[in-house]
């Protein structure tokens, strides 16, 4: 099912714990996902993205103003930051406790452990795994519960560049097979000129948006097209 | 059906980098570090032993007994079954007490550790419970509950459950909440969460929440014996005592220190081990 997703006039501020000042991440901010959509929301340190990412998956609520996403709760696959993998159990289960979660058959989990090459690695513990094959595990996960909604939250931005390139073209692999409604939290304007269809730069406090900029380039996209260097510098100019 | 464009089939069949070999099967050291691992504790109770034969030579007392006649107490009572008839009931009413504990102080703990709120309303309980001596414990289940079960299941669960509950407690309020996060993502249900995100993460603390509770176990447990119960093996160091029998205590205190050295060594570190596999799989 594709999914539409609306944050429409939301206000969220927190208050810091220490100095007990009270800081306003949004006002009246309005943003629209379309299905199929991925939005890459791009910005400096503190501008709100990852609250934005928190509000869509339900990890916050807004003070005011709605976010819907499709009239129900959908489906999420979520890469985070950081893998967060139960090092405690084996990779298998880890996805496979995702899967079962969300009604997908057990079945399934093999294939896409296949698809991120992780197939001789399903008995191992996370543990033992690189930094580059623990996100994988957890694009894996991400992918598995068969999400209507994809949340990438700086998925890449701990590994090294060679691996990052290795994953956001896995990344644009899976995504190829099913497209789906996606948010991409990133600092690297590349990565979000690469894997987007639209880059929304973040600035200000309470945040807005500075500027858009649609990519129209076909998929799959190579990180070498000169088309999207273009835009990344663009963004970057935005930026600064 | 997919279109794999050439680039990205190059650059994704390269693999993630770095990949370590699975784990193999240990190498002979670790064999050699297993076997030899015992050999300072064997050594200290040598020295504990010699030095008590040397204590008994000296004073010749009957009340500083000599191992010789400790080990013909401990060989009696082992040949007369009773060794083994009263080591088993008091095991059974330790484990019935102690599982009685594990359930509540689990539950609780973990309700302590994920409300601020319970937290505050549960800790006056627990540390009375933890300030509590073992003794008044013991004294007030035997005049409530006399000879029945319940009172030493009682008395243990009440000792046992403070330390194993406040273990618990501190174990899940210091598991990493963007695993919540996760598992809230993922939509886990509660017992999932339960047995693969909160169990898991509070395996330390459970065991040193276990480790102090079995220890405060087996010393109101010899209370509740000697004080309400008519068996048990905190009954029988009460009747070698009433005789004046010092050897005969001496060898049930062996007999019941073999026990939980058993049960420390042979179960709880054999289940430690197991439940934190990953982390020795990790460090290789």
């Amino acid at each position: 099912m594709s999914v539409r997703i609306s944050l429409d006039g939301v206000d969220k501020a927190f208050t810091n714990r220490r100095t007990g000042e009270r800081q306003q991440i949004f006002r009246d901010f309005s943003l629209t996902l379309a299905p199929d959509e991925l939005v890459a929301v791009v910005g400096g340190s503190g501008t709100g993205k990852t609250t934005l990412m928190h509000l869509i998956a339900g990890l916050e609520r807004p003070d005011a103003g709605t976010v819907s996403t499709g009239g129900g709760r959908p489906r999420l696959g979520m890469v985070f930051q950081q893998p967060r993998l139960l090092d405690w159990t084996s990779v298998e289960t880890n996805v496979r406790l995702a899967a079962t979660a969300a009604g997908v058959d057990a079945a399934e989990v093999a294939p896409i452990l296949a698809a991120v090459g992780l197939t001789e690695y399903a008995r191992s513990y996370p543990s033992v795994l690189s930094g580059g094959q623990r996100q994988r595990v957890a694009v894996a996960r991400a992918f598995v519960v068969r999400p209507e909604v994809l949340l990438l939250d700086e998925p890449f931005s701990a590994l090294d560049e060679l691996t990052a390139r290795r994953l956001r073209l896995l990344l644009q692999q899976l995504w190829l097979r099913t497209p789906r409604t996606g948010l991409l939290v990133t600092h690297n304007a590349l990565e979000a000129a690469f894997l987007a269809d639209r880059v929304v730069v973040l600035g200000g406090r309470p945040a807005e948006v500075v500027r858009e900029y649609r990519i129209d380039r076909p998929r799959p996209r190579s990180p070498e097209d000169p088309e999207l260097f273009d835009v990344h510098r663009r963004i970057v100019a935005a930026l600064t | 059906m997919t279109v794999t464009h050439p680039v990205v089939a190059e650059e994704v069949a390269l693999g993630g980098g770095r990949s370590p070999a699975p784990p193999g099967r240990p190498p002979a050291a670790d064999v050699v570090g297993r076997l030899t691992r015992p050999l300072p504790a064997l050594l200290l109770v040598g020295l504990l032993a010699a030095g008590w034969q040397l204590m008994a030579d000296a004073s010749g007392s009957a009340l500083i007994p000599g191992l010789g006649d400790v080990a013909r107490n401990l060989v009696d009572i082992a040949a007369s079954g009773a060794l083994w008839d009263n080591v088993r009931v008091t095991l059974t009413r330790v484990a019935l007490g102690f599982a009685a504990a594990f359930v509540v102080s689990v539950a609780a703990g973990i309700a302590m550790g994920r409300s601020e709120w319970l937290r505050r309303f549960l800790e006056p309980a627990v540390l009375i419970g933890l300030a509590t001596p073992g003794l008044v414990k013991a004294l007030l289940c035997v005049i409530w509950f006399g000879v029945s079960l319940l009172n030493p299941i009682l008395t243990v669960a009440l000792a046992a459950a403070p330390a194993l509950t406040i273990n618990v407690a501190q174990g899940v309020r210091s598991v990493d909440p963007a695993l919540g996060e996760m598992a809230h993502v993922y939509r886990l249900d509660a017992l999932t969460r339960l047995r693969y995100v909160w169990l898991p993460a509070i395996v330390p603390d459970l065991f040193t929440g276990a480790r102090l509770g079995i220890a405060m176990a087996w010393k109101v447990i010899v209370l509740v014996e000697i004080f309400g119960l008519a068996d048990g093996v905190g009954y029988q160091l009460n009747l070698e005592f009433s005789q004046h029998n010092v050897a005969g205590v001496l060898a049930w205190t062996v007999a019941f220190a073999l026990v939980m050295a058993a049960i420390e060594y042979g179960l709880l570190q054999t289940l430690e081990r197991r439940a934190v596999r990953w982390r020795r799989v990790a460090l290789r």
